[in-house]
């Protein structure tokens, strides 16, 4: 059974007590000595390795010795964030209020001026051009609430 | 003594403050907002009032409601914690007018304190050094002539602020009206006051500040300083006592300089007087008083032996503090790393989301104070700081290698956090020859996230796997663990 996480693939084929794990041109064997709550207790080619790991949609967070991961379960057909050369959206990073719309539609901007500004946490985030182009559609006003990922701004570098 | 108290904050300090409560056997009230109804803090006092949306100003800024809900549970005393209202004057005025105590300094010090161009004057007066710059100016124009006369850079910052918020560096005067801009509406925010204030910006400098605390009876004492130079967005996240930078010439002059800065405003309760300090020339000045207590006192209390919570609430209550200055002496080394909801490869910005889980280390001479668990929101409303995390070793070797092992054994997920890049900058030659000043993880410290091992890899591969396996053979398995992998096989979205 091949699973992918951003780019990496992998691959588990059951395989007596446990599975063969195929990642690149690596190779392991690994089993599963305990599984509850979240916690992995495995024998990563014969090697003790406690991982924890918990689902939200397609996200994963991994834990092992200390060092957490936050990765994306993909089936296959990468999401394009851009929207290629020549058109981009710009997305909240994170919920939040819209404090201030500093351009209107039509507008021309440069690389790095402030489009808007999003309050979170009692901080401002400005939402920047990522190049030169002009402001085709704005999607959001002032005061108004907006979720994670949703787009803001829509923009032509032509 | 008190027999009940309000705690008029939430989060970790809250609950900080309940357990000192708890000791000393006096009842608690906890405060909260509709955003926090299941968080930890409510659920911790013995009870727990409602104050209305998750907004502050609604709720945990409300002065009016919390004054109400202190009458209401007929608490004989209010902790204001920090942040929010602890330094606020018309709260421990309005506090003094309900016949309530205020835990903490009489409201003259906090105004005279509070007002940074007050605090300077007086400063002065008393013979603290401070920093160049200007005071109750109000214009765009003023500060940028202002800003011409010291030379950029400059910091304009909240008259009425702390914590780093409504702060902003200006570099060049075109950027000094959206500076102004942002800084104004962040103080506003945070502090319900929009004045702000211009001094020059010490690129180099190390931010060194000292604890002091005092009675009603003229008793007042320093409990030496915290080094506090590991900050991102002029917010420290990482402190330590002591400062691997003093001698312990400077450090009995600083010593001296906080306490003859508190007197000046007649101080009483805790506080912390911080100095920017420029290693190179062994200067320091008077950078501002905070008049509460602040969130990295765990580590004072660590080398100095003593619970400060316990003492502000024995000396509100009108107890004379009984240890002289000469009582006191630093013992070994404590560290203390906040663990913030927030993505340092990110510009540090904020995360949110529900926490999946959230397993604290454990071990002698590790403390963590945190106001969340397993199952816990964290909402965009309030600072995304999730825990404490503060350890003590014989030596500054010993604390760092402690909190290291201690830092690998803390999960969070649900959302990002700051473990790694604490670790990293923990295990970095400069922060461990203490030459990190405040500006370093911006300028110097070149952090990147690393690659997700093999094993890693396999781990969430297999989760899925069983998951997968599961569905076939159990598919109404009855996990005790609601947010674990193995439960969730029919709500996976892709």
């Amino acid at each position: 059974m091949k699973t992918t996480f951003d780019e990496n693939a992998i691959d588990l084929t059951p395989s007596g007590k446990g599975y063969i794990a195929t990642i690149g041109d690596k190779t392991v064997s690994v089993e599963i000595v305990h599984a509850e709550n979240g916690k992995l207790d495995l024998l990563i080619d014969g090697n003790h390795v406690i991982a924890y790991v918990s689902s939200d949609g397609a996200k994963r967070w991994a834990t092992i010795n200390g060092q957490t991961f936050l990765l994306t379960r993909s089936s296959g057909t990468r999401r394009s964030g851009a929207g290629g050369e020549h058109a981009s959206e710009l997305a909240a990073p994170m919920p939040g209020q819209v404090r201030s719309v500093n351009v209107s539609e039509g507008e021309a901007v440069s690389k790095g001026q402030t489009l808007l500004v999003l309050e979170a946490m009692k901080m401002e985030i400005r939402i920047q051009a990522p190049r030169d182009g002009v402001v085709k559609e704005l999607l959001v006003k002032v005061g108004q609430t907006v979720e994670r990922e949703q787009i803001l701004v829509k923009m032509d570098h032509g | 003594m008190f027999k009940k108290i309000l705690i008029a904050n939430r989060g970790e300090i809250a609950i900080r403050i309940m357990r000192a409560c708890k000791e000393l056997g006096i009842r608690t009230v906890a405060v909260y907002s509709e955003a926090d109804k299941n968080s930890l803090h409510a659920q911790f006092a013995d009870e727990a009032i409602l104050l209305g949306a998750a907004a502050p100003k609604e709720s945990y800024l409300n002065i009016d409601k919390i004054i109400a809900a202190a009458k209401q549970t007929d608490a004989d005393a209010i902790h204001p914690g920090y942040g929010f209202l602890s330094e606020n004057a018309s709260f421990a005025t309005a506090v003094d007018s309900a016949k309530l105590a205020f835990i903490g300094p009489s409201a003259d010090s906090i105004r005279a304190m509070g007002d940074k161009a007050e605090s300077k004057i007086s400063m002065k007066k008393a013979g603290v050094p401070t920093v160049p710059g200007f005071e109750e100016i109000e214009s765009e124009n003023d500060f940028k002539k202002a800003a011409k006369e010291i030379g950029y850079p400059v910091l304009v910052k909240a008259a009425a602020g702390g914590g780093g918020k409504g702060m902003r560096i200006v570099n060049a005067e075109n950027e000094m009206k959206e500076s102004l801009e942002a800084a104004r509406h962040e103080a506003l925010n945070a502090f319900g006051d929009d004045r702000l204030l211009i001094e020059k910006y010490l690129p180099n400098a190390h931010h060194i500040e000292f604890q002091v605390f005092g009675d009603k009876h003229g008793n007042l004492v320093h409990l030496f300083e915290r080094e506090c130079s590991v900050q991102r967005r002029h917010q420290k996240i990482i402190e330590e006592t002591p400062s691997p930078l003093l001698s312990p010439e400077l450090r009995e002059q600083m010593g001296r300089a906080a306490v003859t800065a508190a007197k000046a405003v007649g101080y009483h309760n805790a506080g912390t007087v911080e100095f920017v300090f420029d290693p190179s020339l062994s200067t320091f000045y008077f950078l501002e008083m905070n008049t509460r207590l602040q969130v990295e006192h765990p580590v004072t209390e660590f080398v100095v032996g003593l619970d400060l919570v316990q003492w502000q609430i024995r000396v509100a209550a009108g107890e004379k503090f009984p240890f002289p200055q000469k009582d006191f002496s630093q013992r070994g080394h404590a560290i203390e790393c906040r663990v913030y909801a927030e993505d340092p490869a990110n510009g540090f910005l904020p995360s949110t989301g529900k926490l999946l889980q959230f397993i604290e280390p454990r071990g002698p001479n590790i403390r963590v104070d945190s106001g969340f668990a397993a199952g816990s929101e964290v909402t965009h409303f309030y600072d995304p700081l999730l825990a404490k995390l503060i350890v003590y070793g014989e030596n500054r070797e010993a604390a760092i290698q402690r909190m290291q092992a201690a830092l690998r054994e803390f999960v969070v997920h649900g959302v990002t956090t700051n473990i790694d890049f604490m670790q990293a900058v923990l295990s970095h030659p400069d922060f461990q020859n203490g030459e990190v000043t405040t500006r370093w993880v911006e300028t110097k410290f070149n952090w990147k996230p690393t690659e997700p091992s093999f094993e890693t890899l396999i781990a969430a591969a297999l989760a899925d796997q069983t998951i997968a396996n599961r569905k076939t053979q159990n598919a109404n398995s009855n996990e005790p663990d609601p947010y674990s992998p193995w439960k969730v096989a029919s709500g996976f979205r892709n």
